[in-house]
């Protein structure tokens, strides 16, 4: 039994169809006009204790509703969920107490009071005992560096300092499962690296069991060894990191540098492409690693031509995921 | 104890809070204390120097709309705890706290409406006691029960609003169905116009109704026009109607939890 599964969840939600204007006021007013949109179809996961999972799809593919339903937030249609024995939804009032979230969107913090305020108020909500709480506050606020802005009213916080603040606000009554919604939302380089560690930290010392949802592939690559795509409510991948490269990024670059200006003779199923003028010393090889082995490649370059410099490279994540999201590749 | 914890933390905030805005609040009690001087003026005039019209002494209407005006103003309730929540999307940070929404949101109304019992009740009756004059209550132990019907006229009032709430699962904006409520709850509670004077089928019609036990009975029976019996029975329709109420919202909240959208994100 993994300590969160989700077996065959739906749900759609009805959304009021109307055309622009005046006429498509009036046309509302008298005969509203509703639709389905499916915005979880049939999803099955399931994740074990300690692991750190990203989850990931385009706008609109149902990563935040599938996180509500883990939540205990909205019900599903259909299907079942299941998080640390409990059934979120049903069970809500006493699951919550076990699991902490982060909307990046959302804040749980109040905006009119200084952020130590909510703390203590979310420390009386959950009950966390007196040294516990102490000890967490000092150990998190260190890690994202907030000492600074503890005492300011939230209303006065950067974007970045406010993420922070609901980061441990999410964490102060120690949870052994923590979802994030889009934790890195609109916040600059240094304070996502700094969420980044601190993400990263709490799953390997704590062994916190973590989902999270981004757009930052960067957020995925540095934190997260498994991902789970959707993408119009359903799951189109579920597997290692590494194994989307080869699922569905088997080409292969190799970027030469030739001592002196050069002619390559064709060779199969390898693309040339000049990379200087025509006849030039750099040129870059595309291939398919399964068509064309990479050594053999090479030796016969070395063979034929004396050559300065060369690297291999690998297609970056981020492209392939952009092609998985537009149906370029296969899935 | 233990357990109501996190409900008195909210209480306490949401009684701190009230403090914040000192102009509107000193207002308030202006707005209570002026509107107690227009009806009393009103009433005197429609008296005429009679000081009574079928039975009913001008200082009962008094004492009626000076209690009923004092308690409306303590008894705070946020119709729009809820749609607002559900409107802006923020019911889903609440969804996520290990409390329950409804006894979050009565606490926070508490805190509010202890506050407003204090700071609001308290001054603007008194300075309408002073100046206009208030029926004495019979004894202490009628005192203790106008109290105790008091509060649960409050139980009435905030049970009404948490069965109202719930349709903005549904509609989401429900400023038309509270403003009806509200509307009813001002002329059918006998705040305004003391159920005294409304016509015999009518008053048969309210009786029927949640509204008449709001103010009107702990109103009577401040004024000694109840026996033990019916103060008793009293009692009994005021917690009737809380339990109905509270089971219609109840039922309307698991419904509704299903149907939830989060609006944004």
């Amino acid at each position: 039994m993994s300590l969160i599964e989700v077996n065959g969840v739906s749900k759609t939600f009805r959304v009021s169809r109307r055309s622009a204007g005046i006429p498509g006021m009036l046309a509302n007013l008298i005969n509203p006009k509703y639709e389905k949109k499916q915005a979880v179809n049939d999803i099955t996961f399931s994740i074990e204790e300690g692991e750190m999972v990203g989850f990931i799809g385009p706008n609109g593919a149902g990563k935040s509703t599938t996180i509500k339903m883990l939540s205990g937030i909205l019900y599903p249609d259909t299907g079942s969920v299941r998080v640390n024995g409990y059934v979120p939804y049903k069970q809500r009032k006493s699951y919550v107490g076990s699991i902490g979230v982060v909307f990046g969107q959302k804040s749980q913090l109040q905006w009119d009071l200084p952020v130590i305020d909510s703390f203590e108020l979310l420390k009386a909500i959950y009950r966390v005992p007196e040294d516990v709480y102490q000890e967490n506050l000092k150990r998190f606020t260190d890690m994202l560096d907030m000492s600074g802005f503890l005492n300011q009213p939230v209303r006065q916080l950067s974007l970045g300092q406010r993420m922070r603040a609901d980061i441990v606000a999410a964490l102060l009554h120690s949870p052994k499962i923590v979802f994030f919604d889009e934790p890195t939302i609109g916040v600059d380089v240094v304070g996502k690296e700094t969420i980044r560690n601190f993400l990263c930290e709490l799953n390997e010392k704590d062994g916190v069991t973590m989902l999270f949802t981004t757009h930052d592939m960067q957020d995925i690559e540095k934190t997260c060894k498994r991902l789970i795509i959707i993408d119009q409510g359903a799951k189109v991948y579920d597997g290692l990191l590494s194994g989307i490269r080869s699922a569905y990024g088997t080409t292969r670059q190799l970027d030469v540098e030739f001592s002196a200006d050069c002619t390559v003779a064709p060779i199969e199923h390898v693309e040339i492409r000049e990379q200087d003028a025509p006849g030039g010393r750099k040129k870059r090889f595309l291939f398919e690693s399964k068509e064309v082995p990479i050594d053999a490649l090479i030796s016969s370059l070395l063979a034929n031509y004396t050559i300065r410099d060369l690297t291999v490279s690998e297609p970056e994540i981020e492209g392939l995921i952009r092609k998985i999201y537009s149906g370029e590749v296969a899935r | 104890m233990k357990k109501l914890g996190p409900y008195l933390a909210f209480t306490k905030k949401s009684f701190l809070g009230r403090s914040a805005y000192r102009f509107d609040h000193f207002m308030g009690i202006f707005d209570t204390i002026l509107r107690i001087f227009i009806f009393w003026e009103i009433y005197r005039a429609l008296y005429g120097g009679r000081s009574e019209v079928d039975g009913i002494t001008l200082t009962m209407v008094t004492t009626n709309f000076i209690l009923a005006m004092g308690l409306d103003a303590a008894f705070f309730v946020d119709d729009y705890y809820l749609p607002s929540r559900i409107q802006s999307g923020s019911i889903a940070t609440e969804l996520l706290l290990p409390v329950s929404v409804h006894g979050r949101m009565l606490a926070d109304n508490l805190g509010n409406a202890l506050f407003q019992l204090i700071f609001h009740f308290v001054p603007a009756v008194t300075v309408s006691v002073h100046v206009i004059g208030i029926a004495a209550p019979t004894g202490p132990l009628v005192l203790l029960l106008f109290l105790l019907s008091a509060l649960l006229g409050y139980g009435v009032l905030w049970t009404i609003s948490f069965a109202a709430q719930m349709f903005s699962f549904w509609l989401i904006n429900i400023w038309s169905i509270v403003t009806i409520k509200n509307s009813l709850i001002k002329v059918l509670s006998g705040s305004m116009i003391p159920l005294w004077f409304m016509p015999d089928w009518m008053q048969g019609v309210i009786r029927f109704t949640p509204f008449s036990s709001i103010f009107f009975l702990p109103v009577q029976i401040y004024l000694g026009q109840l026996s033990l019996a019916e103060i008793l029975r009293s009692f009994l329709i005021q917690l009737f109607w809380i339990a109905v109420l509270f089971l219609i919202g109840m039922l309307l909240w698991k419904k509704g939890q299903k149907k939830l959208v989060v609006q944004g994100g």
